[in-house]
């Protein structure tokens, strides 16, 4: 069962910004990755979908229910996550806290104290003094505290957050997809939708480029490896062996891009010898060049 | 109307309002205790020495009753330009400020309608006005019983502050509307500022002399009667009827907007 559809919408604000035709939905129990490069229109779908602003054609629903019409029922079991955090800044962290669960009628604060143990959060200081990771983290307690949500929206949720954080976050996110519950998360990184999502839809210029099985974009997705050889005749040889490899005469490093290839490139690589060794991943934009060829430009 | 919103905003404007209160006290004890026929005398020849400048500010023909001296000297401006700006700080915050700053997203991401949430801030504003009124009411009526037992003519009081708070709602509903319809805290407080010092202004210039008496008709101040509403006047409670409804509406108006428009969140 869908529990987020997004029909076909479209929300114009002129200059060739806004999304245009966008449509995909997220299927009950499923994290879905909301991809794309910052200003591709994650944030404005996002908004519908909040029930903030109404698209100019097209239609969007929750659980079966306009999200226009319908926001405040929808909001009995959603959690939010917006993308800029914005408190109410003369309030303490746990004031603002306290406040959220109130305005969402909750019974108790349980599960927020879970939530700030396992970021370890304390949000007794004002939160107009606090650091964007600390605001970030209290975002987060806000968005997943209310028992009753089992549907969750967030907005380039690991912002400001530190690896050590972002590493429990995505623990969160699968605890919280074993629960059965449906999440929706945008990201203009690849590596933070890799390891928690089931699908990704891919946003570019306000379009939907594609809505993918995870697996099926790790595959496409290269790597790509510099590595450098005690000697230039090394270079020379290895570079011969690899296709696409490039290499610049008389140098000693060697570069290409790697993708399912990548033992039989470490393989030959090991026959010479290696003095050192970098990895560097595709940015999204190398990687839809690559994902969807050149076409993907128009 | 949502409590927890509601709660949240008595604490965040309570001091507000008692500064409010504070600066409306002075005036009003000041203003009330100095009504003594002989003082009353000497303000009177200061009238007399610049008559435009106390015309402009209301204060022309103020009476020998402790009523007229009051209303004269208090409700022609003082009691309009402090709540005056009251109102625009107020509504201000209650709306546009949430918008501005994205923390509106909190207010509406609960299981309430855009309607409930802006309706508890709408009625968060009038009850203070109603407390600002009521406030000054009662306190004028108690320093007027102290010191001068006897001389109010207490009935034609409360018809002028039921008057008064008929233009405290009007100004409300028009700096709310304002507030609702705004992305930017600024242009919210601009248009709210645009309103009450125009309203005052025009009615100081129809008040300065008689070339401009025909101004009067371009300002809402001149429905807030206040000898006529002393007098118990039937036209000066229409006109008084006319400033509580437009205000509603006004109010209205910005809570219909609030809920269809697009927010910036």
């Amino acid at each position: 069962m869908d529990v987020i559809e997004i029909n076909h919408i479209t929300k114009d604000y002129g200059q060739k910004r806004g999304v245009f035709d966008v449509c995909f939905s997220v299927k009950e129990g499923e994290v879905l990755g909301f991809l794309g490069p910052n200003g591709a229109g994650k944030t404005t779908t996002i908004r519908q979908l909040m029930g903030f602003i109404k698209p100019d054609s097209g239609s969007l629903s929750i659980l079966g229910r306009d999200c226009f019409r319908e926001a405040g029922r929808i909001q009995e079991s959603l959690g939010y996550l917006p993308g800029e955090i914005a408190f109410i800044d003369s309030m303490s962290g746990m004031e603002f806290i306290r406040f959220v669960g109130k305005m969402k009628k909750m019974k108790n604060l349980g599960r927020a104290e879970e939530l700030m143990d396992m970021f370890e959060l304390n949000p007794s200081g004002k939160l107009k003094k606090m650091s964007k990771g600390m605001k970030q983290k209290i975002g987060i307690v806000c968005a997943f505290m209310n028992p009753a949500a089992d549907t969750f929206i967030l907005d380039e949720p690991t912002g400001g957050l530190d690896p050590l954080m972002q590493n429990r976050f995505v623990e969160l996110i699968l605890s919280e997809k074993k629960r059965g519950k449906t999440i929706l998360m945008s990201s203009h990184m690849f590596e933070e939708i890799e390891r928690t999502c089931d699908r990704a839809a891919i946003i570019r210029k306000g379009k939907l480029v594609a809505v993918e099985e995870m697996e099926k974009l790790k595959e496409g997705r290269k790597k790509i490896i510099e590595v450098t050889f005690r000697e230039a005749a090394m270079a020379e040889a290895f570079a011969a062996e690899v296709p696409k490899a490039s290499y610049q005469i008389g140098g000693k490093r060697v570069t290409a891009e790697v993708g399912k290839n990548l033992d039989s490139f470490i393989k030959k690589a090991g026959a010479y010898t290696v003095v050192d060794l970098e990895l560097r991943t595709q940015s999204l934009e190398e990687f839809f060049m690559h994902f969807y060829g050149e076409g993907a430009e128009q | 109307m949502n409590a927890t919103l509601f709660r949240k905003e008595i604490k965040s404007n309570w001091i507000l309002l008692v500064i409010f209160l504070g600066v409306l006290s002075v005036y009003s004890v000041m203003i009330t205790m100095m009504f003594d026929p002989k003082l009353g005398d000497s303000l009177r020849m200061m009238a007399d020495s610049m008559p435009q400048m106390f015309a402009a500010f209301g204060m022309a023909d103020v009476g020998t009753t402790l009523l007229e001296f009051v209303t004269g000297y208090l409700y022609g401006i003082l009691l309009i330009a402090f709540p005056g700006v009251y109102i625009i700080i107020l509504t201000n915050r209650l709306v546009a400020k949430y918008v501005d700053n994205g923390s509106m997203a909190y207010l509406l991401a609960v299981p309430d309608k855009r309607r409930k949430i802006v309706l508890t801030q709408g009625i968060f504003l009038l009850l203070t006005l109603v407390l600002m009124t009521a406030y000054c009411t009662v306190l004028i009526l108690a320093v007027g019983k102290m010191l001068f037992p006897g001389e109010m003519d207490t009935a034609g009081f409360l018809r002028v502050n039921a008057g008064l708070l008929g233009l405290l709602v009007f100004f409300g509903g028009a700096c709310f509307c304002a507030s609702c319809i705004c992305n930017e805290s600024k242009n919210s407080s601009a248009i709210s500022t645009a309103v009450v010092v125009y309203s005052i202004l025009v009615q100081m210039i129809s008040q300065a002399g008689e070339k401009f008496e025909n101004v009067k008709y371009a300002t809402p101040l001149t429905l807030f009667d206040v000898d006529g509403l002393s007098a118990g006047d039937g036209k000066a409670w229409l006109m008084a009827a006319v400033l509580y409804l437009a205000g509603i509406l006004l109010m209205g108006t910005g809570i219909l907007r609030f809920c269809k428009r697009d927010l910036p969140l």
